[in-house]
């Protein structure tokens, strides 16, 4: 099994294609998305947690709501989720319409309204001085007016101090690049797990290389735990290119235990070889294999949530994305490798993916033919 | 002595179609061995049953005194085998395909003498894919001998071959025999049947025809001369009717060329000369020849003859 397994890996350092397809595609992507700064691009999320429901109010998040850089999310949780989604990243602004806006302030300027508070992620410098100023005016603009039907008084804008206090939030911000990053490594070992064990057996099997086998006194599990191994350690190779490119050359910021990692990234390749022997079963020829592979591969890749979140995706697609064998294992990876969880921490998604090892595993055992 | 093989009563199935028909032979120690048959005859099948690639649905395989059905692995430590087209690893060099393959068996030879027995050596560092048709086929020769096996099994180890690269071929499967090796070989190839094996299975459509040497499968032949007649225009109905007056079979081999069988020389041989000369056919080329394993083969199979 060992001599085999040399070659094995000697076979792949010679076949340049192998090498090449399993590397280039995933560092072209590491390349592009850390040359590009994605956090900057795009519409910033806000929540409005609205204590007031007066008339001024309704009109502030209305004019707000028209603003094409802000997205309005839902306070599902009230002012205390709005706060850790804020700590967390996961929400850019907060906005606090404490109640009694807008009521007429008693004449003491001592006592105003009660003032509105704009709460932001302190990373974003630049955005921040265009939220604040836009903010700042729809909050004056909501104010000088009554109500909704008293729109032609003409007082221009102004707000005082007291009724925006702008609160900075110290984010322990996680950067699109580094999320995307374990989505590229994990990218990476599937598609090369699956297409190129596929292309190669049905390869092997077209060419009776399979038979040839076969034909010697090798026990045939030894065979297969051969190939495994070998692809294990060339999709071990690649996550360590592809985060060491990422790491080095973009500075990505991965804090978590490698050890945590490595556990996921042969859990996951084990999976998608298994993928690949079943497709090298229904594939006739290299070519469909290939083809085979790609289109389980490509769709696996986007809803999976490599790239972008698959959270707001219509219908059941949210569900069947999360049922990919690729998505818990991105999202266990993203786990321990960003937040630095434990594995124990992930074990919903280790759960799944070991279900869908032992279920790729038989389907692999059944559908696998020789000749 | 033992027989290296044994094969009784075997059939196998595929479906509904049967590939190979309760068939029965014995391979002798030491000896060189033909399956003589068209495509189709169920010779690969045949072999793979006796490899333990496939199992048969009847019948009882021994191979080296072992049962291909409980005794596989130790079967496949003892013997080589040459699967029809089989490739190798693109990227490993012969000399490295010979060290991997020699590490499944319990008993290797080296791979450079190996090498130089079938005159790689020079080729030892090269991918197989730069080795030419007959290189090929004695790198998969010797391959199959990387165990130093008792016996070995080549499947159709000349097709596809140029003259020149099929008798280089020969001298190599003769050597292997002459060190004591029992060398068991399919081919579609008469001559190749003829020059090579001691003893011969002739199968067709799945059913084993006839096991014999190659001279007793010619003598038990009623053909004894085969008479070769091309003729400037194609003979009429009643010139081939009188020629048939003597004659076993008369084939078209091709327009203008015919093909006679005869059964009793040299009286036969004598009806169909004076025929010639008495109907006043005209001829561009005559030849008189021995009957030989493609008379046998379509004597004992082919009803092409006299369709």
């Amino acid at each position: 099994m060992l001599p085999l397994t040399l070659a094995n890996l000697k076979m792949m350092a010679r076949n340049r294609s192998t090498t090449f397809w399993a590397l280039f595609f995933p560092l072209l992507l590491v390349v592009v998305f850390g040359l590009f700064e994605f956090d900057g691009f795009g519409s910033a999320s806000l929540t409005v947690v609205d204590e007031a429901k007066t008339p001024n109010s309704q009109l502030l998040i209305q004019s707000l709501s028209e603003l094409e850089f802000l997205r309005l999310q839902n306070a599902g949780g009230g002012e205390s989720a709005a706060r850790a989604a804020l700590e967390k990243g996961d929400l850019d602004y907060l906005l606090l319409i404490p109640a009694g806006f807008g009521e007429a302030p008693s004449p003491d300027p001592g006592s105003t309204s009660a003032g509105v508070g704009l709460l932001v992620n302190a990373n974003n410098v630049e955005q921040n001085q265009l939220v604040e100023a836009a903010v700042r005016h729809l909050v004056a603009e909501s104010l000088s007016k009554e109500g909704p039907g008293d729109g032609a008084e003409s007082v221009p804008p102004s707000v005082s101090p007291a009724s925006l206090s702008i609160e900075s939030v110290a984010v322990t911000q996680v950067r699109y690049f580094d999320v995307v990053l374990l989505g590229l490594v994990g990218l990476g070992i599937m598609s090369n797990s699956i297409i190129s064990i596929a292309v190669k057996i049905s390869t092997y099997r077209s060419q009776s290389i399979l038979k040839r086998m076969l034909v010697t006194p090798l026990p045939i599990w030894k065979y297969f735990a051969a190939e495994i191994i070998s692809y294990l350690m060339l999709a071990v190779i690649q996550a360590a290119i592809i985060l060491a490119v990422g790491v080095f050359a973009f500075g990505a910021h991965v804090p978590g235990n490698l050890l945590w990692l490595l556990v996921l990234v042969i859990l996951g390749s084990i999976v998608f070889l298994n993928i690949g022997f079943i497709l090298s079963a229904w594939a006739n020829t290299p070519s469909a294999a290939s083809g085979m592979g790609n289109a389980i591969s490509l769709p696996m890749m986007f809803f999976a949530g490599t790239f972008f979140s698959t959270a707001s995706l219509p219908w059941v697609l949210p569900y069947l994305a999360e049922a990919l064998p690729l998505t818990p294992m991105l999202s266990a990876m993203r786990a321990v490798s960003i937040d630095s969880a434990s594995l124990w921490e992930v074990w919903p998604q280790l759960a799944v993916l070991t279900g869908w090892v032992v279920v790729t595993g038989l389907a692999a055992i059944k559908f696998f033919r020789f000749s | 002595m033992e027989d290296a093989i044994r094969v009784e009563g075997l059939t196998k199935r595929f479906g509904s179609f049967t590939a190979v028909d309760d068939v029965s032979f014995c391979v002798k120690s030491g000896e060189i061995f033909g399956i003589l048959g068209p495509n189709g005859a169920g010779k690969t099948t045949t072999l793979e049953i006796i490899e333990g690639l496939q199992r048969p649905n009847q019948g009882q395989v021994s191979v080296l005194g072992l049962d291909v059905l409980r005794q596989p692995a130790q079967i496949k430590a003892r013997i080589g085998v040459q699967l029809q087209s089989s490739a190798y690893y693109d990227y490993l060099s012969l000399r490295e395909i010979l060290v991997l393959l020699g590490s499944f068996y319990p008993k290797r030879l080296a791979p450079d003498p190996l090498l130089k027995q079938v005159g790689l050596l020079d080729q030892a560092t090269q991918r197989v894919k730069h080795l030419s048709g007959g290189q090929k086929q004695r790198f998969t020769v010797a391959a199959s001998l990387i165990n130093d096996p008792e016996l070995v099994i080549l499947d159709e180890p000349t097709t596809g071959l140029d003259p020149q690269a099929r008798r280089n071929l020969w001298d190599l499967i003769r050597e292997i025999h002459q060190r004591g090796v029992t060398v068991v070989l399919t081919t579609h190839y008469m001559e190749e049947a003829e020059a090579l094996c001691q003893r011969l299975a002739i199968m067709d459509r799945g059913r084993l025809v006839a096991v014999d040497t190659p001279q007793n499968l010619i003598n038990r032949l009623e053909t004894t001369y085969t008479v070769k007649l091309v003729v400037p225009a194609p003979l009429t109905e009643d010139q081939i009717i009188s020629l048939n007056g003597g004659v076993s079979s008369i084939q078209t081999v091709e327009r203008n060329t015919y093909l006679l069988r005869l059964h009793q020389a040299p009286e036969a041989l004598d009806t169909v000369l004076q025929t010639i000369v008495g109907s006043k056919i005209r001829l561009d080329h005559l030849e008189i020849g021995p009957v030989t394993l493609e008379d046998v083969f379509l004597e004992l199979t082919g009803n092409e003859l006299r369709d």
